[in-house]
């Protein structure tokens, strides 16, 4: 297992084209109407679309000084960061999988993290490394929450994160030097160019860091050090006044140096080596305006991810372990807008995926092929109600064709007291994984195949006397068809705008998951008595809570932002065994058994029942200076084997199991200096919260500091 | 009449994983006849899915010599997460087991019938499955969790015609510095009884 790069990465937040655009616009108005597109996959105003979506804006990313995409999210309403379980419980050896998202109480794997409208793929045990994506560029993060199927297909169970990068609008240069501790420096350079018809916008970043050891007692770093290089461009040309084209690509390199022990035998050795992450894509749309009423945009997308990870024993330079992945996609896409007003237009569209994975973990290069098409209409009636009706339906080589539908409505009861509610459904596909999986563990001797490898791996594993030949294997030739997983999801909720300053928004939710994919064990062993490992469709789950936000802006220069979510998230099975009366617990003091009873159930391991956030921004004209404070209060939690409790239930039942609480607080202030200058200074865990076990992405408290430049003309 | 109830007490902490974990010491327990033997033990077995079963014998609380595995010296055995009874594939003896639900105190008294049998090396009595066993074990997980599920627990009819409720308490280890453990520390608790009633 090699290092994979929690600790992400990434960009300098530039001082880009848009501050100046942003003091004009900052008012009320625009807080309620921003221009969006993940909603609809076209451009409408926030106030026209019937779902609870969230902007981040660029100024807010400016202002924090932020370098970490998911720094930035974690301080958003009801997101948090959920480090895989299987990471958090390493302890010093290097984490495999990193941190990801989670949103109305479901794991990363189920949050679709898009670039500019477009997936980005080379998840690892469903988590996608958000370092990848650099934070200096963005225009504006877009979130809807509840499910995105409809439009977007598989993943999209708990929502969307669509990260849109700038559109080159005006000659520019950007430059930035960040410098944090950990001896992590960033530098950007960021510029754009107009000419005529084609205006060409480019992207320059490289970040390192020294990592750091919370750990002192256990060999090697916490965070390994790292080198990030990330670049992009975007090039649009507009051919006439109805025809346009766009070219973009993105490229990101992670080095990692990775240096720990392993035990090859009860005596322990020094490995040393890389990680090596790249992702590239390259992008290509031609839009055509028809007439006032019908466009169309064609467009191609190929992206490819690799990880390739090597480590040496330090000893003999011997070759220890070598693991390789390569993940590649084409998508051609066609949709076509048909309607005048944006609040009422028909979409249509549809695409060929054409993915295929390549891994030391898999039996040998596999492909996947799958088709899409999907429609959505909005309506308008009398300015007063919004609606969205829409579905997709996605035909993929490896599990049943799925449809996907979606109906959302909006009520203006008064003009400035909106109802919203909505129904979707959405599905994940089972990941490669769960498919192809090829996997025998050298040093306990266990195997985990893929659904779609199951028949093949037992025939080699009888070929090769690892099973022993009376076992009757041929059940389990034809291959266990995994289904995708399954979501209903529903939002509810209103948003009213009390005065001119001050909003308030109320999101109910609920998402039923079923068919959830989960190891089983084959009836019989390996002829080392290990265990035989597949994956089936098997749990239900629910999370349903309540998400509020209120906003206030006191005046153009001071405003507040208040969030907080209410969760619950149970599985349906375990609730089923308290029901029938046959869910145990065993006190490990007293070992007195006792039935689990309904309330004594605390749900899912790792979700907060309680999460709030506070926003607080000033700008101070006089002195050209801004101050920006977030918090983010994550309350208790379950994690199974606190401390080595077990209750042998299995199950989230007992306060000894509860991590504690913890508040994260950032503050950045930052002052412009000369005509084209400014500086930020920021602090970020001001707290001090650490948590080396459970919370190895948290160091401690952090300085940094950065210098912006901005050329405009 | 009286039933004579031994406690027998034994070090070890409950607690998994911290570290401290000592193998039990225990009196030699000298049950008279008629007497019910209730003892809390734990026992130390190897990290190892190919290892020698550890035997244990309830009527002496001890574990017994492997050079003994082909007597009735001994009523279970344990390698790893699999638990054998010395019947049929796995022993000479007649012992059979239940694998019972509910709550191990109150449970009154052992069935006349139902006993499952070793009837070969890979079919055993006691289902050893990740997903459908007596136990919860994550081997991916570099902790390696491991603990007897709540609600259930072992009725054993010994080879030699008594009658046993037999629960597993926890299962930890010996300090390990690797990523995979050396030594298993089972603690179970048993009642035994001595006179051949099926009553606990």
């Amino acid at each position: 297992m090699l290092k994979k790069l929690r600790y992400i990465v990434l960009v300098l937040v530039i001082f880009d084209h848009s501050a100046s655009a942003q003091m004009k616009t900052d008012s009320l108005a625009r807080v309620l109407d921003e221009v969006v597109v993940t909603a609809t996959r076209t451009e409408n105003k926030v106030s026209n679309i019937p779902l609870p979506i969230q902007v981040i804006s660029a100024k807010n990313i400016r202002f924090s000084g932020s370098q970490k995409l998911i720094d930035i999210l974690q301080m958003q309403t009801g997101l948090v960061i959920a480090n895989n379980p299987l990471g958090t419980a390493l302890q010093g050896y290097p984490n495999p999988f990193g941190d990801g998202i989670q949103m109305q109480g479901l794991d990363p794997a189920y949050t679709l993290i898009l670039v500019n409208g477009e997936p980005l793929i080379g998840r690892n045990a469903g988590i996608l490394n958000l370092g990848r994506i650099a934070v200096g560029n963005i225009k504006q993060i877009e979130i809807i929450r509840g499910p995105a199927t409809c439009l977007y297909g598989s993943d999209a169970l708990a929502g969307v994160i669509n990260i849109i990068t700038e559109n080159p609008v005006k000659n520019s240069l950007n430059l930035q030097t960040h410098y944090a501790t950990n001896n992590t420096l960033g530098l950007t350079v960021a510029g754009t160019i107009i000419e005529k018809k084609t205006a060409l916008e480019l992207f320059l970043n490289r970040y390192s860091s020294d990592g750091y050891d919370l750990d002192k007692n256990i060999y090697g770093k916490t965070i390994d050090p790292f080198i990030d290089y990330s670049a992009s461009a975007k090039l649009t040309y507009n051919i006439s006044d109805k025809n346009k084209l766009t070219l973009s690509g993105r490229y990101f390199s992670e080095k990692q140096f990775n240096n720990y022990l392993i035990y090859p035998q009860s005596e322990p050795e020094i490995v040393k080596g890389t990680t090596s992450e790249t992702d590239g894509s390259l992008f290509a749309r031609f839009d055509h305006k028809v007439n006032t009423a019908f466009n169309y945009t064609a467009s191609v997308y190929t992206t490819s991810y690799s990880n390739n990870a090597a480590v040496y024993l330090k000893k003999n330079d011997s070759l220890y372990e070598k693991i390789q992945l390569t993940d590649f996609l084409l998508r051609p896409e066609i949709q076509v807008n048909v309607g005048k007003d944006p609040a009422a237009l028909f979409v249509a569209g549809a695409g060929y995926n054409f993915e295929t994975v390549n891994s030391t973990r898999y039996s040998s290069y596999k492909e996947l092929n799958a088709w899409y098409a999907f429609v959505q209409k909005q309506i308008q009636l009398k300015g007063k109600t919004n609606i969205i009706m829409g579905a997709r339906f996605d035909k993929n080589s490896l599990y049943p064709a799925q449809l996907s539908p979606k109906l959302a409505v909006a009520y203006k009861i008064k003009s400035n007291f909106i109802l919203k509610g909505s129904i979707g459904a959405g599905f994940k596909a089972p990941d490669f994984r769960q498919q192809f999986l090829n996997f025998s563990n050298s040093l306990i001797g266990y195997t985990i195949l893929g659904a779609h490898e199951l028949g093949h791996g037992l025939q080699m594993l009888q070929k090769t006397g690892q099973i022993n030949p009376d076992i009757n294997i041929n059940p389990y030739l034809h291959p266990y068809e995994l289904s995708p997983e399954k979501s209903i999801g529903i939002n509810a909720g209103f948003d009213y705008t009390i005065n001119s300053h001050a909003v308030f928004k109320v999101n109910f939710f609920r998402n039923d998951i079923s068919n959830l994919i989960e190891t089983y064990n084959l009836p019989f062993n390996k002829t080392n008595n290990q265990s035989i490992f597949s994956y089936m469709n098997l749990d239900k789950v629910f999370t349903e809570g309540i998400e509020a936000n209120f906003s206030y802006n006191f005046n153009h220069n001071f405003s507040l932002f208040g969030g907080y979510q209410y969760l619950i998230a149970k599985d349906k099975k375990v609730l089923q065994q308290i029901k029938d009366g046959k869910m145990y617990k065993r006190d490990p003091d007293t070992y007195v058994t006792s039935l689990v009873t309904k309330s004594e159930y605390k749900g899912l391991y790792n979700r907060s029942r309680n999460t709030a956030n506070l926003r607080f921004q000033y700008n101070n004209l006089m002195y050209k200076a801004n101050a920006f404070i977030t918090a983010k209060y994550r309350g208790s939690y379950g994690f199974s084997g606190l401390n080595g409790f077990q209750n042998g239930s299995g199950v989230y039942t007992d306060d000894r199991e509860s991590v504690k609480g913890f508040v994260l607080l950032n503050a950045t202030i930052s002052k412009q200096i000369a005509t084209h200058w400014e500086v930020q200074g920021g602090v970020e865990n001001i707290l001090n919260y650490k948590n080396p076990l459970l919370m190895p992405n948290i160091y401690g408290r952090t300085y940094f500091i950065n210098v912006n430049f901005k050329l405009e003309k | 009449m009286k039933t004579k109830t031994m406690k027998l007490s034994v070090l070890g902490l409950a607690a998994l994983m911290t570290g401290i974990i000592s193998c039990g010491k225990k009196d030699n327990p000298t049950p008279t006849p008629q007497a019910s033997l209730s003892v809390t033990d734990s026992i130390q077995v190897p990290f190892s899915s190919t290892a020698p079963y550890t035997l244990y014998s309830f009527k002496d609380s001890s574990v017994v010599p492997n050079s003994d595995s082909a007597s009735l010296k001994w009523d279970f055995g344990i390698r790893f997460v699999n638990i054998i009874v010395n019947s049929h594939a796995s022993g000479p003896g007649n012992a059979g087991v239940i694998t019972q639900t509910g709550t191990y105190d109150t449970f009154p008294s052992a069935p006349e019938t139902g006993y499952a049998y070793d009837t070969t090396s890979t079919k055993t009595a006691i289902d050893a499955g990740y997903t459908t066993g007596w136990y919860t074990y994550d081997p991916t997980n570099p902790n390696h969790p491991f603990f007897p599920n709540a609600g259930e627990f072992f009725v054993f009819k010994t080879a030699d015609n008594h009658y046993v409720k037999m629960e597993i308490l926890s299962v930890g280890y010996l300090p390990f510095t690797g990523q995979v453990p050396v030594t298993l520390i089972y603690k179970f608790r048993y009642t035994y009884q001595a006179d051949g009633s099926r009553n606990f």
